[in-house]
């Protein structure tokens, strides 16, 4: 029989867990490495039963920062939209600000559907549940790993110069991807009780681009500028671009200072999720 | 409350404190009826648990019931102990707060070793994946590492019997085939306690006895069970001990068997109070009269005694005195049997018309009756239907649901049915 834990003992009691900070810090740092195998299982299984349904694949991972820099460089081109000066030839400078774009709202939503889709689960079996955020941010690499493939032949295409920092890139990438979890694992247990938190991540999302330098360039004057400066995305969206091209950063203290935000947050969501995790599930169970 | 109390059990394992995997001590959980009450309540838990206050929880909000009240049972390596209850007695509950997924307001639960619940069998199954990606998947959920579930992987798939079919999708198998496969991966993660709540319903009746020899493999093994059934042979097979839950509390817990007969005896108590013999039936009035009616329904013997309890393995008579209105060609009569401790099931049905034995009856009354020479029911409690009809369909007067128990000479309520027997012995 299996004696692998003879020793180990779990209780479970109603007091809460924040009262033994220690014990509770433990068992997330072990539930995050016993959360790796299912985290990878439940990754491999959600991408291919998405591939295998679709006939087009990986496609549709293409299509939608091409046609948004379609548009956006016909309408420009057509002087119907005023952008100003790019540091990069605006279809470039849009596909690749996009694909970042997408990037952080894959992960800012990510936490809150693989809660929802995994209700079901969560409601019967107890296991870390660290692996399915996990299983979304491995979900969100691969996107972009496509993603990069369309970046390369655009820069090829366009003969964009690439400095030598952008070996750094993916760090600001990665902090980039940490702002998104950290607020969309926030909101995951929140969005598992009601659905309008879903709903209200759609409409914020939609504002927050138009806040972001992601389809013009940063401002540098006026009361939007100011608004644009204070979104923790736009710098560490910024450098993450300045970093893959120019080498230049316009903005490294604001990119610390989101940096650090994203990190703490995240640490403090993966808290919050923890707790409350088995408060929602004794919620959305019938 | 009641304390539960195992020491009486022969087979017991010897007390040894390392031995017990489970205890739950003086264990509550409260519920909400309103939704949306209930996900707010959610978000106050929630915060009285990040703040740090949450303590034990004894008082209820406006629109919350206890769905589990003070709950205590302990459970030792090797055991198993079947839970009894009316649906939302608070089994379920119990099970989901041993394995973990939601806490208790009061008490503590303490879990030693390996937990697998067998309620959700096939969770995370995605029908577009085959078979043996499932598996993976699923096994992994169980927390089972890529290499034990390499090394169970072929005995999982001739567990289910899937065959050849282990590489197609999974939404192209058979309802039954999908569950033998989440029953296998369930069942071969080796657990140190196993949770069982009305599974063991999977498959035909073949696969359903390998299931209960596999669980009984694992119980000698040094597996413990927690059993939720309302099908009372699985309880009795397997647990030794039973405990029985009503509204939330612990009503009375030691041998499976004594769980199970007070248990049936209070699913009755609650619903309607024995009927006394012979059962009178109001009077109709001729305008609400099909053309005869049922005046009394009642048991006699052999010697044409009336009889209040009937007694298994001995000759009855069931009768119906009835009244004809008119002149009617082909009289007939069923009955129909009923378990209500077998989730209702149809114990028995016999028809006069089905036996080509109808009546041609003048107005007047009569005694129906139907000779049983050894009454094939074994002791415990049934309800009784009749129906009174011309031919095989028209219904002239029907009653249903009349309570009635079978008693027995000797404690024989194993098996389905009473058989009629001679032991004979003859030197050769």
């Amino acid at each position: 029989m299996s004696n692998r834990y003879p020793e180990s003992e779990v209780i479970y009691t109603p007091e809460s867990r924040l009262r033994h900070p220690w014990q509770l810090i433990r068992a997330m740092g072990r539930d995050l490495l016993a959360a790796r195998e299912l985290a990878w299982r439940l990754m491999v299984r959600d991408i291919s039963s998405q591939y295998r349904q679709s006939f087009l694949g990986i496609f549709w991972a293409f299509v939608p920062p091409i046609v948004a820099a379609a548009g956006l460089t016909l309408a420009s081109n057509a002087d119907i939209l005023n952008i100003g000066e790019t540091d990069l030839p605006y279809p470039v400078y849009v596909l690749f600000s996009m694909s970042l774009w997408q990037t952080f709202v894959e992960s800012l939503n990510g936490p809150v559907q693989a809660v929802i889709a995994a209700k079901p689960m969560l409601a019967r079996i107890n296991f870390p549940r660290e692996a399915i955020i996990l299983s979304q941010l491995g979900q969100v690499g691969f996107n972009f790993a496509i993603k990069l493939l369309l970046i390369v032949s655009v820069f090829l295409w366009f003969k964009i110069p690439v400095a030598a920092t952008v070996i750094l890139a993916p760090v600001a990438l990665l902090h980039l991807v940490a702002l998104g979890t950290a607020v969309g694992l926030l909101l995951a247990p929140l969005g598992a009780l009601y659905e309008d938190v879903p709903r209200g991540l759609t409409l914020v999302v939609s504002a927050w681009l138009f806040i972001t330098p992601v389809i013009y360039p940063p401002p540098q004057t006026g009361l939007f500028s100011y608004l644009v400066r204070l979104n923790p995305v736009s710098p560490l969206l910024v450098t993450t671009r300045e970093l893959a091209t120019t080498g230049v950063l316009s903005a490294p203290v604001g990119f610390w200072l989101a940096s650090g935000l994203a990190i703490v947050g995240l640490g403090a969501s993966w808290l919050l999720y923890r707790i409350a995790m088995p408060f929602v599930i004794e919620r959305i169970s019938a | 409350m009641m304390e539960p109390q195992f020491d009486d059990l022969q087979d017991a394992p010897l007390t040894r404190g390392d031995d017990i995997v489970l205890s739950v001590k003086g264990v509550s959980k409260k519920f909400c009826r309103s939704l949306k009450q209930s996900l707010f309540y959610g978000l106050q838990d929630i915060g009285a648990e990040l703040i740090g206050s949450r303590q034990q929880q004894r008082t209820l909000r406006p629109n919350e019931f206890w769905a589990l009240q003070n709950v205590s049972l302990t459970l030792r390596r090797g055991e198993a102990v079947g839970l009894v209850g009316a649906n939302g007695s608070g089994k379920t509950t119990l099970l989901r707060m041993i394995s973990g997924l939601i806490k208790p307001d009061s008490g503590t639960i303490r879990v030693r070793g390996r937990v697998a619940p067998l309620i959700a069998l096939g969770a995370g199954f995605s029908p577009i994946l085959t078979g043996r990606e499932n598996i993976y998947a699923n096994m992994s959920i169980l927390g089972l590492s890529t290499a034990e579930i390499d090394a169970r992987f072929d005995q999982v798939v001739e567990f289910a019997e899937i065959g050849e079919a282990i590489d197609a999708p999974v939404q192209s198998y058979s309802s039954g085939m999908a569950a033998r496969l989440g029953f296998a991966c369930a069942i071969h993660t080796d657990p140190d306690i196993l949770l069982i709540d009305e599974v063991l319903a999977v498959g035909d009746a073949r696969f359903r006895s390998k299931c209960e020899r596999r669980l009984s493999e694992l119980l000698q093994q040094g597996t413990s069970f927690v059993l939720v059934s309302h099908f009372f042979q699985g309880i009795l097979n397997i647990c030794q001990t039973g405990i029985y839950l009503a509204q939330g509390r612990l009503m009375a817990s030691g041998s499976a068997r004594d769980i199970m007969d007070q248990y049936e005896q209070d699913l009755f108590s609650v619903k309607r109070e024995r009927a006394a013999f012979p059962f009178l039936l109001p009077p109709k009035s001729p305008q609400d009269s099909a053309g005869a009616d049922l005046v009394s329904i009642y048991f006699k013997d052999a010697v044409g005694r009336l009889m209040e309890v009937p007694v298994s393995g001995e000759p009855v008579y069931i009768c119906v005195r009835c009244k004809a209105l008119r002149p009617l060609n082909a009289l007939s009569l069923f009955v129909a049997i009923y378990q209500p401790a077998k989730d209702n099931s149809l114990a028995l049905h016999m028809s006069s018309a089905y036996d080509q034995e109808t009546f041609a009856v003048s107005p007047g009354e009569y005694e129906l009756r139907v000779f049983l020479p050894h009454l094939g029911l074994l002791p415990g409690s049934y309800t009784l239907n009749v129906y009174l009809k011309e031919g095989s369909l028209y219904v002239l007067d029907a009653y249903e649901s009349l309570r009635f128990s079978v008693k027995g000479h000797e404690k024989l309520n194993r098996g389905q049915y009473y058989q009629p027997r001679e032991w004979q012995i003859t030197p050769k």
